[in-house]
């Protein structure tokens, strides 16, 4: 739901990535924290300088296709060798090397799904008709840095965010 | 080798709001005339498809050229061209992002729309192949009041799991890649009806370092269970022939070299697609000619490894001295009722493709043009030499027959075109046919590398 509160912070836009990453140094050795930047691509370099974790998709993708191609296996082996045994050709009812192909079509399917699903998760994702984003120049040019401050801190950051050379400072309290 | 190629990409004076308003031109301007008269031309082959698939479901398979002993005739070719085509789609956008080729960025988003829609029209004739498309619902496994499961020990079972895994994954990755570019639509359009309908497939995409960071790894998973996926498909797709015992298809060599025969094609498609593309847009600062020469050398390539393919087909048969295969491989293919077709795919698919050796012809529009129309065709008569050929001379000689397409077989086979040129319009028409947000990376990190990489493989 669109809240009306935000918390005060201080976006600043750069238009060269290069600054926007010393400027998250700079302002993080200051010691603010909780910072945020909005860029129109993946910058490299960024998620390091944020400190940010490393990424836990790889475990959603991981567990998922283990789990999906055991599902499919078990499937087939129970269709084909417990459900109704049928003897085709007389291959034998739990035929692995026949089995393989779908066991590994559904583990690709269910780790694919769900990687989607756990992207929209983290990103939090969802269709919305009105979003308006923080600046809409951030998906053309700019680089935004977002620094939560106590109201009374404001102007200083705003000084030094222009010192580190943004471009546009701006208050969003 | 076209892998290792680092060609500058792009103008050195482009800009990120430049990039921004090339990409999405189209989406805000009126579609020129080039755009109005594809559309006619694909939707009139949508409608004669229609008109003759309504037409094969009322009166039935006999409308086919499908005549014993060939009860597999141009629907299953069709199948195989068009799922080989798709291939080109995943290849460029999940094994070549592993590689880190990072000229893939002007093409991935248009090469992962093709497979899209080339999955779409290959879905198609197997649903009309099994002749009561009525209850084609029965190939999926679900409890019934028949007790019965499909069989999972048979090909053509594999078969449908593969492709229907193959179509959900390109879309989802398709569509992953393509929110934060929806939303600079989003963020760019002047009309706010549109903005809300970019505002709902862009998924409230905000653009911090938190998403883009997931994201990023994300994409690189998809491309890590993508370039897997991709090789079994075709693999999969050549078991429903190797796997049986007919002589022309039970063959161990199908798996790799239908691979390779799906991205020569696949790519010959991109190359057709985008020549039109580049002209229709004005993209050539995006889609340079650098791309067409890298497109061209893995055409080369792959072109190299389907001969090979042939040679050795021909070769294992005469060294076998098993007269069976001697007469499918050698007589009925190169000297027999089919030599025509023999011979067509030898030039286009061997003979033709080697004018890429010179630095010209990869660098010249009309003969990329005209040759990879040319391998569409060779690609198409490939799949008609195996499935056909194989099948219209069996055990017994009292059923030989000549395999004859009739007007039926054709007229599917052009609404399936008109289906995915009517697609591919629309995708042009509304979506941004480059991906934004990779090009720009590019742009300004001219030397760094896609950040997702270390990121998954950390």
């Amino acid at each position: 739901m669109p809240s009306n509160y935000r918390p005060p912070a201080v976006l600043a836009l750069f238009l060269d990535p290069q600054k926007l990453l010393d400027a998250v140094k700079t302002v993080k050795e200051k010691g603010y924290r909780g910072l945020d930047a909005y860029t129109p691509y993946p910058v490299h370099g960024l998620p390091e300088a944020l400190g940010l974790k490393i990424s836990w998709m790889p475990r959603v993708t991981k567990t998922a296709f283990f789990v999906g191609a055991t599902l499919g296996f078990t499937f087939e082996a129970w269709t084909m060798a417990w459900a109704w045994p049928l003897n085709i050709a007389g291959k034998p009812f739990v035929s692995v090397p026949a089995y393989m192909p779908v066991t590994f079509e559904s583990g690709i399917l269910i780790a694919g799904i769900s990687t989607f699903i756990a992207v929209m998760i983290a990103a939090r994702l969802r269709p919305a008709p009105d979003f308006h984003n923080i600046d809409a120049s951030i998906t053309n040019d700019r680089f935004g840095l977002y620094v939560p401050v106590r109201p009374y801190e404001s102007g200083n950051v705003q000084t030094l965010l222009k010192e580190l050379g943004a471009e546009e400072v701006r208050d969003l309290a | 080798m076209a892998l290792t190629v680092d060609p500058p990409l792009y103008r050195a004076d482009l800009t990120l709001t430049q990039v921004n308003k090339d990409i999405t031109a189209a989406i805000f301007r009126r579609p020129n005339a080039y755009w109005f008269v594809g559309m006619c031309i694909s939707l009139s082959c949508l409608c004669i498809g229609a008109v003759v698939v309504w037409i094969q479901l009322h009166v039935g398979m006999g409308l086919l050229g499908l005549k014993r002993p060939g009860m597999w005739g141009t629907y299953i070719v069709d199948f195989v061209f068009w799922v080989g085509i798709a291939h080109a789609g995943t290849l460029i956008s999940a094994i070549l992002f592993l590689f880190r080729q990072r000229w893939r960025t002007a093409i991935n988003r248009s090469a992962e729309a093709m497979t899209i829609f080339a999955v779409m029209c290959a879905g198609l004739f197997p649903l009309l192949h099994i002749g009561r498309t009525l209850i084609a619902y029965w190939l999926i496994p679900y409890p019934n009041s028949r007790h019965l499961w499909v069989n999972f020990r048979s090909p053509l079972i594999w078969d449908v799991f593969a492709v229907s895994t193959y179509t959900i994954i390109s879309l989802l990755f398709w569509y992953q890649g393509m929110i934060p570019d929806l939303a600079t639509v989003r963020d760019m359009h002047p009309k706010p009806f549109a903005r809300k309908v970019y505002g709902i497939f862009s998924q409230r995409w905000k653009g911090t370092a938190r998403d883009w960071h997931h994201y990023e790894a994300a994409y690189g998973l998809f491309a890590a269970i993508a370039t897997p996926l991709v090789l079994s498909v075709h693999s999969v797709v050549s078991s429903d022939f190797a796997v049986s015992s007919v002589p022309g298809w039970h063959d161990t060599i199908f798996p790799p070299y239908f691979v390779a025969g799906a991205i020569f094609s696949g790519f010959a498609m991109v190359i057709t697609v985008l020549t039109v593309v580049r002209k229709a847009f004005n993209l050539e600062d995006y889609l340079t000619i650098d791309h067409m020469e890298l497109m061209a050398k893995i055409i080369l390539a792959t072109s190299m490894i389907v001969s090979y393919g042939y040679i050795v087909e021909v070769f294992m048969a005469w060294y076998s001295e098993n007269p069976v295969e001697n007469h499918v491989y050698i007589w009925i293919r190169f000297f027999g009722p089919y030599l025509w077709a023999g011979w067509t795919i030898t030039f286009c698919n061997c003979i033709a493709p080697l004018i890429f050796w010179f630095r010209f012809a990869r660098r010249n529009m009309v003969i990329l043009f005209i040759t990879s129309i040319i391998i569409n065709i060779g690609m198409w008569f490939e799949r008609y030499v195996i499935i056909v050929t194989s099948l219209s001379q069996d055990f017994i000689p009292t059923n030989w027959r000549y395999f004859a397409p009739t007007i039926y077989d054709v007229g599917t086979f052009i609404g399936s075109l008109g289906l995915f040129f009517t697609m591919f319009m629309l995708f042009a028409r509304f979506v941004p046919v480059i991906a934004i947000s990779e090009v720009k990376s590019v742009l300004r990190n001219p030397v760094g590398e896609p950040a997702a990489l270390e990121k998954t493989h950390a």
